[in-house]
């Protein structure tokens, strides 16, 4: 993908970017909002990722103004701001995800990954099939294999946001966002316990394992979790 | 607050009675003139009436009859003195005791010779002259001392009047300024205690609940909220520099061991991650605290589904805690409405339910009720674990407060202090009981008073 990250803080920066092009992405940095806006109204990127407080132009405006240029390319907002405040700021301005500085880097890389795939606007999706594993998700029911499996409405969500990802990691804590629409940590790792119920249910009569667990990362659909 | 020109409590007190003194001069003069000209008009309709009669007479009763009628006249009397006189054409006069010369016709103001008053006396007089159609030409006039008395009436009236509003208004005008300095200066004198130093000082609020003692009590309310934002920073402050030291200190030793020791530095540096991600997380509670402390959160309030809210707490913890050994159960009323932040309110709700999970043994039951109680809902969490002393109850909620017997186990002591902020935003509150045995921690929400859809 290519992807711009406008960071003043340059230590940030290489490290963003080493770590993006190791994944194989292009990378375009820029230190200063108003040069991110002109690349941003001018060239294409599959993914933004603006931080927060930027030289010049900040980066909620540079967001505010390349939405209202309509330039829909998925923005990911870093920021050291972590009030509640500043995040309903910051996606009212626009954004699709917003993370708080400091962050794990695989955090980051599953963010930027997620919100690139989701870059051509699919018509809403009905139905999601992985591996012998369909999601029906309108009337919310849950096949494998053609045996249909009772999952409770969490553990459903769970599956969905992981097949919806189609392979690509989701991390503990956008599963906390996008489940349970938390966006704090709770001490109890609730996500663990519904991911190996989850599993439990999924495996029934000795199947492979399809969700695999990224350790201190998250967790994916794979064909040999 | 400077001399009495540069106050606005005298300025205005004076300019006030100065309108007033103008007032009443507006008024004098208008009186004064209405008066006059009635007095005036009075005067020629009767000066008028008697030449008028007088010409009848002539008329009809000829000129010997209206000469008598005359003479009788200046003879009688009557309230108004009025003075009569008959001139030829060539301007001398010859009846009547009106000592003046040859007057123009109609109404004049005229001089006249009063021998009443003295030899040399010229007063002044209303006069009507009409000719009689022989040359001659008859006057009528009435001394003018009526009208000037009339007018010297009302200005000695209105002088007083005027005097007596200058005398009030200027005592009023000192009394009022001064009442409205001493009163600011009050307000003022509170203000040089605060910039002084002393934050707690508060302006004083008098019995009336007047306007200055609306403004002082806003002013109150100002500074209430002014020094619970200060006492907010610096417990953050205190908060940071008391219990970041801890786990910094720890990273520090683990990474000075993690150099002594190269072979293991792959688990050094995850240990050490490990506790970056502690500082990190302790960072967030205390700042959260601070945030919910603040009360800013209050403008993202919207109506809450409390039942909806306790009954997913319920789902997403149950396997959590079954996993953990305790058995988990819970009572949810239908339709409990708040107003709120769901986040928030979950937060607080998973802070209970995890220090009730953290600091009981396995085994234990833990119950979550969700119920109402008068004007407050209620999410109650009840465990029948070791419970809490009852002199601790009260300290549990303060910041970092760890008991003795928890000392080891995680969690840094926020917990509830966030639990008790919540509750207190939400203008409800966070109720600690002994449950006999173990723990009934209940956040009170107060109902939302419309509920809408």
């Amino acid at each position: 993908m290519r992807i711009l990250v406008a960071e003043d803080d340059v230590q940030t920066a290489e490290f963003i970017k080493r770590g993006l092009e190791e994944l194989g992405h292009r990378v375009i940095h820029v230190e200063a909002g108003n040069d991110a806006l002109r690349l941003l109204l001018t060239g294409d990127f599959d993914v933004a990722v603006l931080d927060r407080m930027l030289p010049k132009t900040d980066g909620l405006s540079v967001l505010r103004r390349m939405r209202a240029a309509e330039v829909e390319i998925p923005v990911l907002i870093l920021t050291a701001l972590g009030r509640i405040k500043d995040r309903v700021d910051g996606l009212e301005a626009g954004a699709d995800d917003y993370l708080v500085k400091p962050f794990a880097f695989s955090e980051f890389a599953a963010r930027v990954n997620a919100l690139g795939r989701r870059r051509p606007v699919q018509p809403e999706t009905t139905r999601l099939d992985m591996f012998g594993l369909s999601l029906d998700l309108l009337k919310r029911q849950v096949e494998r294999d053609g045996t249909s499996i009772a999952l409770q409405n969490r553990e459903f969500r769970i599956l969905e946001e992981l097949m919806r990802e189609g392979g690509k990691v989701v991390t503990r804590t956008m599963l906390l966002e996008r489940v349970w629409n938390y966006h704090f940590d709770p001490q109890t790792n609730i996500v663990e316990t519904h991911i190996s119920r989850l599993r439990t249910k999924l495996n029934f009569g000795g199947k492979p394992d399809l969700i695999e667990t990224i350790r201190g990362v998250g967790y994916r659909v794979s064909e040999h979790g | 607050m400077g001399n009495w020109r540069s106050s606005t409590a005298y300025r205005i007190a004076f300019a006030y009675s100065a309108a007033v003194a103008l007032g009443v001069i507006l008024l004098g003069a208008a009186i004064f003139w209405a008066m006059h000209a009635a007095f005036t008009r009075q005067l020629d309709g009767i000066i008028m009436g008697e030449a008028q009669g007088l010409v009848t007479e002539y008329r009809m009763e000829g000129r010997t009859a209206f000469l008598e009628a005359i003479k009788e006249r200046e003879a009688s009397k009557s309230s108004t003195n009025l003075y009569y006189a008959l001139f030829r054409s060539d301007g001398h006069r010859i009846a009547g005791n009106l000592q003046t010369s040859w007057p123009p016709l109609g109404r004049h103001d005229i001089k006249f010779l009063d021998v009443a008053e003295g030899p040399n006396d010229i007063d002044e007089a209303r006069s009507f002259a009409v000719d009689l159609g022989s040359g001659e030409r008859l006057v009528v006039a009435a001394d003018r001392e009526w009208i000037e008395q009339g007018d010297e009436t009302v200005l000695t009236v209105f002088g007083v009047g005027l005097a007596a509003a200058i005398v009030i208004g200027g005592i009023g005008a000192v009394a009022f300024g001064s009442y409205l300095r001493s009163r600011l200066r009050s307000i003022s004198a509170g203000a040089e205690a605060i910039i002084a130093g002393d934050l707690r000082e508060r302006m004083p609020v008098g019995p009336r609940g007047d306007e200055f003692d609306q403004v002082a009590m806003t002013l109150n309310r100002m500074l209430d909220r002014i020094e619970g934002l200060l006492e907010n920073l610096r417990q953050v402050s205190s908060d940071i520099a008391h219990d970041l030291r801890t786990p910094l200190t720890r990273l520090r030793n683990a990474l000075e061991r993690g150099l002594s020791d190269r072979d293991q530095s792959a688990t050094v540096i995850e240990d050490a991650l490990n506790r970056v991600d502690d500082v990190l997380s302790l960072f967030a509670a205390i700042l959260r605290v601070a945030e919910v402390e603040s009360g800013e959160t209050r403008r993202f309030f919207a109506p809450v589904d409390l039942s909806a809210l306790a009954l997913e707490l319920a789902e997403s913890y149950a396997p959590a805690i079954q996993d953990g050994g305790r058995a988990f159960t819970s009572s949810i009323k239908p339709n409990l409405h708040v107003l709120g932040d769901a986040e928030l309110i979950s937060q607080a709700a998973i802070n209970l339910i995890e220090n009730a999970q953290r600091h009981t043994p396995s085994g234990t039951s833990i119950r979550l009720t969700a119920a109402s109680s008068g004007k407050f809902a209620t999410l109650e969490v009840v465990d029948n674990g070791p419970g809490v002393p009852n002199a601790e109850l009260g300290r549990i909620t303060k910041r970092f407060t760890r008991l003795e017997a928890s000392r080891n186990t995680s969690g840094h002591g926020l917990g509830l202090s966030l639990a008790d902020a919540v509750a207190k935003i939400h203008g409800g509150k966070l109720v600690l009981k002994d449950a006999a045995p173990g723990l009934a921690a209940t956040i009170k929400l107060p109902f939302v008073p419309n509920p809408s859809k």
